[in-house]
């Protein structure tokens, strides 16, 4: 396949700070919506995408490195991040039911 | 400005408008639809660190498999736009902006300003073609108790969703 | 047979471990089993126990009469009690004379006496130089003491198997009794100041706990706590004392005796031996009931009757003569602690005559002539006759448990009446209580040639023959006193008519063997023991006295001549039977009424104005004590509650547990149970965390 040739182990060109930088942009956007949505379902997609900002720092260092350690956590994050969707989702279809809403500021139960 | 300059440009810009989108739009549909393209854009990124493995369950199991799923909630949920007007949160929203912002500056700067850290003229242990077998190797030997544990964790939380999702319990 | 000394001690507190943990399980059973009875006849109510046991009467001011209902514990319970209690006394009697009387016989039968024998069980303490031996000691004195105290005490827990067989506490009575018995024969039988406190105490103990044995009476338990109390304040000094003969000995068992004896002491300032003089009369004083701290000893009547008599006139209040004479030799090295004892015996014997003389309650009468007694005791040690006051303790332990266990049958005969103005005309239905009770006031008034008299003859003239005219004087003018309160007593019971209702007049009986035999054996006892100590002027050897000189120190060897002897003897005498015919006179007149019981009495009553008040009412000195200490007392006391504790001491907890509130109100509100403010905080904590990392 010709497209391993953009895989090739030379010097890139594109310079492993941009990776970092747009992973931190998107994490940190993830981090607004988690801060400033009210849905809990867009909290949540939120909060995927932090992971995947994070996911990317680690296959940039990964690929820095040299070392495909990296590549085993990304791959255990997205594994962890399917069980946690599966879960999460669960409890806001439970929720949803119990509450008619899944707006985070109309669930405050756990208060004082 | 080589091909992978362009192709890292396109992407990681559509990630990142992407992503903004998938924040500030309000129908819930939408945002699915705009963290699946920022995902597709992770996953050429991904390839461009020479990581294609890590690109195909990107795509397959995240965008393909956990996304449908969000799709799938939102649609059996019926959720529709928020309803921002009735926030009365001021302070939490001028406190979170506040506190993304200082943060996002502060991460960015500390990276930016570390310099451009040396790239391996060669590729060390990642090598262009045979990348999966290494990475199964590696799944199977230093990361086999992890890789065990997972499998009981993704067990769990199917029986979990499965028992939650239950209308009731008899 | 070598019999050793600590069986005697030992074979009572036997008893009471037996007795106790038995009555302690039956209690409990019974308990157990009329609650689960209640509830099953009460389904619907949840309130309070079943208390079918509690309903019962006893002897107080209540007067809760007995029904014919018999006796409240199944008969195998109360014989177990009995016997143990009877028989573990019993035989610590048997051990007793077995090695007291050998040995007094021959300590008679050697010229000066032999020497005493101390048998050591076991090394108690030691720490430095000071060890204390858990010694005991046989000498004349205590073996003088342990043989009247176990069998005095043995006939007491013979007639208290007949008078308390209704009591619902027998088996607790019983080992209290045993309880008490352990404590006094340690007391006696110790050969150190360390030890004798063991026994101090445990009587001490236990008389509160007889005392307050009727523990649902309300004056009960009062008079028990009324009476720790104030032996406390002798305590107190006992404690000091002892830890100053420490200091001027270096050792607490008895062989300072014979380091005083020689003058053997650390440093000679003899302000330190009178300090340790009084210290130790102070404990004297309260044990032995000495004016000021003797208020207890009537009140302590509120315990059963034979333990007034075995506890509170017979053995306990003994104690503090015990330890005066035992400690005599250092009490002769300061002649003015001396002196003083002689005061505080001498006054106390008057006052509690005088109020003994207008008092209605058959026991209190006895109880202020103990403490009258007690004092003719003290003031005998205080004139230096240590000698002559053991033989009152030794005589007065026989005529006043008589008359205690007498005043018991009559209580008992009367279904526990014991105000004298209800009684009267007694004496064909009680005939052998009759008897034995006259006996023994003969004996108390001093006529010969009953035990009292001698005692009391020999103190009067050992006051005399000091030089103490008006220690004399006091005591004679006591003897008349008493002469006069134990007959007025002996007629408003025992002869004219009977003033109580009709009902009570026809359930007068006389009471079972238990209690008439060890009357018999008292009143034989108050005849002949006086016997022992008959002086040289009227024939004898005084052997009694000569006996016990060994143990003792002599500080003014004063003879008087057989002439003067005589007319002191003939003086007391008269004055005595001036006392009863006065008495008999005022109260055997007829139609006497249950609120006045002679016309006489009360016309003298009238005339004598305010010092008739005065004695009425105890010349008001519980009211004085009320006043001048304890009212003080309860105001600092109060002021410390309300003052201090519950404004400083709960203002402190409180202020605390207010301002953990306060803390706790002002952060719940970072609590809002909204997941985007938690969310916030995260990150601001994040962000914080950042900065510290990344700027550092």
């Amino acid at each position: 396949m010709e497209g391993a040739a953009m895989n090739a182990v030379v010097p890139m060109t594109v310079p492993l700070n941009a990776f970092l930088a747009v992973g931190t942009i998107l994490f940190v956007i993830g981090l607004a919506g988690v801060l400033l949505k009210r849905n809990a379902l867009s909290m949540f997609l939120s909060i995927e995408l932090m992971m995947n900002a994070v996911n990317l720092l680690f296959l940039a260092y990964a690929r820095m490195r040299g070392d495909a350690s990296g590549q085993m956590v990304v791959f255990f994050v997205i594994a962890v991040a399917a069980a946690e969707a599966a879960v999460g989702l669960a409890i806001f279809v439970a929720l949803f039911r119990a509450k008619r809403t899944i707006d985070v500021d109309q669930i405050a139960s756990l208060k004082w | 400005m080589s091909l992978e300059l362009v192709v890292f440009a396109i992407a990681s810009g559509l990630a990142i408008v992407s992503a903004l989108a998938m924040v500030v739009v309000k129908t819930p549909v939408r945002s699915v639809i705009s963290l699946v393209v920022t995902f597709f854009a992770l996953a050429v990124l991904s390839i461009l660190l020479a990581a294609p493995f890590i690109a195909a369950i990107q795509v397959i199991v995240y965008a393909g498999a956990i996304l449908v799923l969000f799709l799938f909630v939102v649609m059996l949920l019926n959720l529709t736009k928020e309803a921002e007007a009735t926030d009365r949160r001021p302070i939490q929203k001028l406190l979170g902006l506040v506190s993304v912002v200082a943060l996002g500056g502060l991460l960015l700067g500390v990276t930016l300003r570390a310099g451009a850290p040396p790239v391996p003229a060669a590729g060390g242990l990642i090598p262009a073609k045979d990348e999966i077998p290494i990475l199964g190797r590696l799944l199977f030997s230093d990361y086999l108790l992890a890789f065990e544990a997972l499998s009981v964790l993704l067990l769990l939380a199917a029986v979990g969703a499965l028992v939650l999702s239950k209308r009731r319990f008899d | 047979m070598n019999l050793p000394l600590w069986l005697i001690p030992a074979l009572p507190l036997a008893g009471f471990l037996l007795n106790g943990s038995v009555a302690l399980f039956a209690g409990w059973r019974r308990a157990r089993k009329s609650t689960a009875a209640w509830r099953e006849a009460h389904p619907e109510d949840h309130g309070h126990d079943g208390d079918a046991a509690a309903g019962h009467g006893h002897d107080d001011h209540g007067h809760d009469a007995h029904g014919p209902s018999g006796p409240f514990l199944p008969y195998g319970e109360r014989l177990f009690y009995g016997v143990v209690g009877v028989l573990s006394v019993g035989l610590a009697t048997v051990v007793a004379l077995a090695n007291a009387v050998p040995y007094a016989l021959a300590s008679t039968a050697s010229e000066g006496g032999i020497g005493p024998v101390v048998q050591s069980v076991w090394k108690w303490m030691a720490a430095g130089h000071v060890s204390v031996e858990m010694a005991f000691r046989l000498d004349p004195l205590s073996a003088m003491m342990v043989s009247f105290v176990t069998f005095v005490g043995l006939l007491i827990h013979v007639f208290s198997v007949g008078y308390m067989q209704d009591e619902e506490g027998y088996g607790r009575y019983f080992a209290y009794l045993n309880l008490f018995m352990f404590a006094m024969l340690t007391l006696i039988l110790a050969d150190s100041l360390v030890v004798l406190f063991i026994g101090w105490e445990g009587v001490g103990l236990c008389s509160y706990l007889l005392i307050g044995y009727y523990y649902d009476k309300d004056f009960a338990h009062a008079a028990g706590k009324k009476a720790f109390v104030t032996n406390r304040i002798g305590d107190f000094g006992m404690v000091l004392g002892i830890f100053g003969i420490l200091a001027l000995f270096g050792t607490t068992d008895f062989s300072f005796v014979d380091l005083a004896k020689a003058g053997a002491m650390n440093g000679t300032a003899s302000i330190t031996v009178y300090a340790v003089c009084l210290l130790l009369f102070l404990g004297a004083v309260g044990k032995s009931a000495q004016v000021p701290l003797y208020v207890w000893l009537p009140d302590a009547m509120a315990g059963p009757t034979p333990v007034s008599a075995l506890i509170h006139a017979a053995t306990m209040v003994t104690a503090g003569v015990y330890l005066v004479a035992r400690c005599s030799a250092v009490f002769v090295l300061a002649p003015d602690a001396l002196t003083l004892v002689a005061w505080v015996g001498a006054g106390t014997a008057v006052f509690a005559a005088t109020i003994g003389l207008a008092q209605n309650d058959i026991k209190k009468v006895l109880a202020y002539s103990t403490v009258s007694q007690l004092g003719y005791m003290f003031l005998a040690c205080g004139v230096g006759a240590f000698g002559v006051g053991m033989f009152h303790v030794f005589t007065h332990a026989f005529f006043k448990a008589c008359l205690f266990l007498g005043s018991g049958s009559v209580i008992m005969a009367m279904h526990h009446e014991q105000d004298m103005r209800a009684m009267g005309g007694l004496a064909p239905k009680v005939k052998r209580t009759y008897l034995t009770m006259m006996v023994a006031t003969v004996a108390i008034a001093g006529i010969p040639p009953l035990a009292g008299f001698f005692s009391k003859d020999q103190i009067l003239g050992a006051a005399f023959a000091g030089g103490h005219l008006v220690l004399f004087a006091i005591g004679l003018f006591t003897a008349g006193m008493t002469a006069f309160y134990m007959f007025r007593l002996a007629r408003m019971t025992f002869y004219g008519e009977f003033r109580g209702t009709e009902e009570a007049e026809k359930h007068v009986h006389e009471s079972p063997a238990t209690m008439t035999v060890p009357l018999i054996v008292l009143a034989a006892g108050s005849i002949l023991v006086g016997f022992l100590g008959v002086p040289e002027a009227l024939g004898g050897s005084n052997r009694f006295v000569s006996f016990l000189a060994p143990s003792l120190a002599t500080a003014h060897p004063h003879h008087l001549s057989h002439a003067t002897e005589y007319v002191l003897m003939a003086l007391s005498v008269a004055v005595a039977a001036a006392g009863i015919l006065l008495a008999w006179r005022w109260y055997g007149q007829k139609g006497a009424t249950p609120e006045v019981p002679s016309a006489a009495a009360q016309a003298f009553y009238e005339k004598s104005g305010a010092l008739g008040r005065l004695v009425a009412n105890k010349w008001y000195v519980d009211e004085g004590i009320e006043a001048a200490v304890l009212s003080p007392f309860r105001k600092i006391g109060t002021f410390l509650w309300r003052g201090f504790d519950s404004l400083v001491i709960d203002g402190i907890v409180n202020a605390s547990a207010f301002l953990v509130e306060l803390t706790g109100d002002l952060v719940r509100f970072f609590t809002t149970g909204n997941v985007r403010n938690y969310a916030l905080s995260f990150s601001l904590g994040v962000l914080v965390l950042a900065l510290y990392v990344f700027l550092r």
